[in-house]
């Protein structure tokens, strides 16, 4: 005895329209479907009651659905499409999770009304949801008008997040409306897009009018002026890649991108954190799906970058969100084409030249802002009136002006070592002496550096003595210490007493 | 007699065809490192363990090539006299080495390649000389071309100072001029060759490579091209794992032997084999030299292409089209599985193999080359290194700056 497994219709709804959380989806849906029926001009209109429930409608021109259409419109994986963008069928149930389905269309001369009252409440209440029909004669030309009423969205997604932009963004990235199958020629037919929001969503601004091309910014190879490189920006044409698979299967992959710098960049369709927009992206029906960033390799950063790789054989998630053959050798075989693929973009000479313009003009900032900071120096010593020693090699400065103004004793710099505690050796009238130099004495005091290995202090100023007439009066890593400001000497240590000479240059020079 | 003409060119890449007296060598060309004396004696080819039986297949040893004629292998070689001691011999068996030239010795007497005899310069300066069992002897140019010329060589070139990356600019600008005075030395003494000399030339770019020319120059009584048939350029053995490095030498190398007129002389890069000869060819090279292919066997390597060895025990023979491979009685010997084999036996079949695909390239190249088609060889280029993830890159810079750019400027109309 065979037996057939028995699938719970209802619960193959629900968890199909569950896996669509955004209402967004809808209109990525809709797109396709709108396309995919030979439509030229689709409006989408968005509407909000006061409760804030939302209702799409989806107007396009395609040929229309007849009754099988329609069935298959609202049936669970019987798609009449073959090679169609939709996918086992189960786009359009994504229009379940709401309140009311209607949908008008007009084909060869009959115009159908069906209406699918509550599908979402009754599904969950364990029932298959109906939808009605009525038929009559028309003249009008095929159409298709579509509402969704009060779209259940995914928990946490706020209707109010519904603006112009990030539906502009989510059509050119994530739809058809986005497309970029135009490059390729071969079954591409023009599509007009048009969105309005009503204005309790967003009224800053008129309606989205687009089409189904993803067009980059204007070229600007070789721009003119001293801070180009932002601007610059060059097409990859469009290729067709071939791979052959070790079962002799041939793969296509259709790549077109640009390279530019963050202006052009700017003038793509693009909202949000711009970083996660941009790279090398892998599409299927010329739809972007997921970034493949690794094609790039380490040596460059992928935001210079907007390529998009399509390839038919790449397997989508239910969801369209994700590439669901990643581990097989499809996929690797793809992969492995693109990195040699952008392994010669990377070499073309523009883009070199683009990389080495940027870097260049990056110096030339920096050396730019250098400029106003040595100003600013300048104006500071200025100030001073000459010297003013504020880092330890500034007084080795101090310090041979000292000398060669004629010093009671010798005093020059042996070994200097910016880093170390006992940063200087000195060559003394008494041979070699370990000296601490600092802008100010007091500063070494606060670092808590051991006397040890000190024979001299050399300092522009004293600093803050009250400073160190604090650290006197208590003491300094355990022990006594005396500060003789008018014998210039430390005296540190109980029993076996050191004393250290300090050599203040501030009046002396 | 020698000469060197060109007769296809493709790019900067050019076929060519080397005379000397009456030997033809078709370029781009692998000379193989042999050591022709390793210790032994006449009747065990002088030995050497698998030095010894890659001898063999150049000599047509039926127990060793198992009856196949794999003189292809070794149209031309490479010998230098610094291996003459490296199997510490006595003083009394190199002179008895030297008492004949190579093609004197009955073993080798059917050898009818070109011999490249090298001087040897890196390891005859950092050992200091020529060392035996009871001898040393300093090795200066006069003694050195003495040497060479006991081989009965077709090509010989001067004792040079090979330079090292990490030198600093005063110990690379000493050995540059003692390699030119030797350079100058060793031209005096050209009317003893009856072969080709050629002329080494150290540096890792231009301003280096130009120094070691003008050095030269300043030391020559004649021009370059007068005293010399061919530039071979040194140096570049501890740099050989960086492609760039390697392709900007020779690049430039060969620029400046253009500007100063001498880009009629073949070229040769000495000790460079393997995955950067594609390269290296694509650029302007001629020839090239190595042991690789045997220092390879020895470490139990087996090549499956330029780029990528298995061990010899993962290798596949079916899918290596040399007739090693498709001769069972060489897939026998690497699988060990023949009796009483020794393993000089196995992994000079290995090395013959290896070597074979390295020529094999080269033999690819050649014809490419033939047909002067630039897109045909930034083709080849690009399918050779297409799974070499770090070469790849520098693979790609150089057939799209120097062969067959990516993307051309006027490429911009959309489909
Ligand atoms: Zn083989």
């Amino acid at each position: 005895m065979h037996k057939t497994p028995q699938v719970n219709e209802v619960n193959e709804f629900i968890e199909i329209a569950s896996d669509f959380e955004d209402p967004l989806e809808v209109i990525r849906e809709a797109l396709s479907n709108s396309y995919d029926a030979g439509a030229t001009q689709v409006d989408i209109s968005i509407e909000q009651d006061a409760e804030g429930r939302n209702t799409l409608i989806i107007k396009d021109d395609g040929h229309g659905m007849d009754e099988d259409d329609l069935s298959s419109f609202f049936d669970l994986g019987n798609s009449n499409k073959d090679d169609a963008i939709g996918y086992k069928g189960h786009g359009t149930k994504i229009y379940y999770k709401s309140d009311k389905i209607r949908v008008e269309t007009v084909t060869d001369g009959t115009r159908i009304e069906s209406v699918m009252d509550q599908p979402w409440a009754k599904l969950n209440n364990r029932e298959l949801p109906t939808y009605s029909i009525e038929e009559t004669e028309s003249d009008e030309p095929s159409r298709t008008r579509i509402e969704v009423h009060g779209f259940r969205a995914g928990q946490g997604f706020d209707p109010r997040q519904l603006t112009y932009n990030k539906i502009e963004h989510y059509i050119k990235w994530k739809t058809i409306g986005g497309s970029t199958a135009w490059h390729f020629g071969d079954d591409f037919h023009e599509m007009d897009i048009n969105v309005e929001l009503s204005p309790t969503i967003d009224d800053t601004q008129d309606q989205i009018e687009t089409d189904n091309r993803l067009q980059f910014p204007p070229e600007n190879r070789h721009p003119e002026g001293e801070f180009v490189a932002e601007e610059m920006c060059k097409h990859y044409p469009p290729r067709e890649l071939t791979v052959t698979l070790d079962d002799g299967r041939e793969l296509t992959i259709e790549v077109v991108g640009m390279v530019g710098g963050k202006e052009a960049r700017n003038k793509l369709p693009t909202y949000g954190k711009h970083s996660a927009q941009f790279g090398i992206w892998l599409a299927k029906d010329h739809i972007k799906v997921e970034r493949y960033n690794d094609a790039i390799g380490a040596d460059n950063e992928f935001f210079h970058f907007f390529f998009i790789a399509n390839c038919q054989d790449l397997e989508l998630s239910a969801n369209r969100e994700k590439i669901r053959n990643k581990s097989g050798d499809v996929y690797q075989a793809i992969t492995d084409e693109l990195n040699r693929y952008m392994t010669k973009v990377c070499q073309d000479s523009w883009y070199r030249n683009y990389i080495e313009r940027r870097k260049l003009e990056n110096k030339q900032r920096s050396i730019q802002s250098q400029g106003s900071s040595l100003e600013e120096r300048l104006q500071h010593t200025k100030d001073q009136g000459g010297l003013s020693p504020s880092n330890p090699a500034e007084v080795i400065a101090a310090l041979e002006r000292y000398s060669a103004n004629g010093s009671p004793e010798t005093l020059e710099i042996a070994d200097f070592r910016l880093d170390e505690e006992v940063n200087a050796i000195v060559d003394t009238d008494e041979g070699y002496k370990n000296a601490a130099l600092q802008a100010k004495l007091s500063d070494f005091f606060e670092n808590e550096t051991p006397l040890t290995h000190i024979d001299r202090f050399i300092c522009w100023k004293l600093g803050d003595r009250d400073a160190l007439t604090k650290i006197e009066r208590t003491s300094y890593l355990g022990k006594p210490i005396r500060f003789d400001f008018s014998n210039n000497e430390v005296t540190y240590g109980d029993e076996n007493k050191k004393t250290i000479p300090v050599l203040e240059l501030a009046d002396k020079v | 007699m020698v000469s060197f003409d060109v007769v296809a060119e493709a790019g900067e890449a050019r076929r060519g065809q080397l005379q000397i007296n009456d030997r033809t060598l078709e370029t781009p060309h692998l000379f193989p490192v042999i050591n022709f004396y390793g210790g032994g004696n006449e009747g065990a080819l002088f030995g050497g363990g698998v030095h010894r039986t890659i001898k063999e297949f150049l000599a047509h040893d039926n127990e060793v090539t198992g009856g196949e004629d794999y003189s292809d292998l070794f149209n031309g070689v490479m010998t230098s006299i610094s291996s003459l001691a490296d199997y510490g011999i006595r003083e009394k068996k190199l002179e008895w080495y030297l008492d004949n030239e190579i093609r004197e010795w009955e073993c080798f007497s059917d050898y009818d390649g070109m011999i490249f005899a090298d001087s040897g310069g890196y390891k005859i300066l950092k050992q200091g000389g020529l060392e035996g069992e009871d001898f040393e002897k300093d090795i200066d140019q006069d003694k050195a071309l003495d040497i060479q010329l006991d081989l009965g060589p077709d090509i010989v070139v001067n004792l040079d100072h090979p330079i090292h990356p990490d030198d600093e600019f005063e110990e690379r600008i000493e050995k540059m001029e003692q390699t030119a005075v030797n350079a100058a030395r060793f031209a005096e003494r050209r009317d003893e060759v009856d072969g080709a000399c050629y002329l080494t030339v150290h540096g890792y770019y231009e301003a280096m490579l130009e120094r070691s020319f003008d050095l030269i120059e300043d030391e020559l009584a004649e021009p370059v091209p007068e005293a010399f048939d061919g530039i071979a350029l040194g140096s570049l053995v501890p740099r050989k794992d960086n492609v760039e490095v390697l392709v900007e030498a020779v690049s430039d190398c060969k620029r400046e032997m253009q500007q100063r007129g001498y880009e009629d002389l073949p070229l040769h890069v000495l000790g460079i084999s393997g995955n950067a000869m594609p390269l290296l060819v694509a650029v302007g090279a001629d020839t090239f030299d190595s042991a690789s292919y045997l220092h390879q066997a020895i470490n139990g390597k087996y090549c499956v292409n330029l780029f990528e060895t298995v061990p010899i025990d993962d290798a596949n023979f079916d899918a290596c089209e040399c007739r090693v491979c498709n001769d069972d009685f060489h897939r026998a010997r690497m699988r060990n599985e023949m009796d009483d084999l020794y393993q000089k036996d196995i992994l000079g079949s290995v090395a013959a193999h290896n070597l074979a695909v390295q020529q094999r390239e080269l033999r690819k190249f050649r014809q490419l080359i033939a047909e002067g088609d630039k897109e045909r060889v930034a083709e080849y280029l690009e399918e050779a290194v297409k799974d070499q993830k770090g070469f790849r890159k520098f693979a790609y810079q150089l057939i799209n700056e120097r062969i067959n750019p990516y993307f051309e400027e006027t490429d911009t109309t959309y489909a």
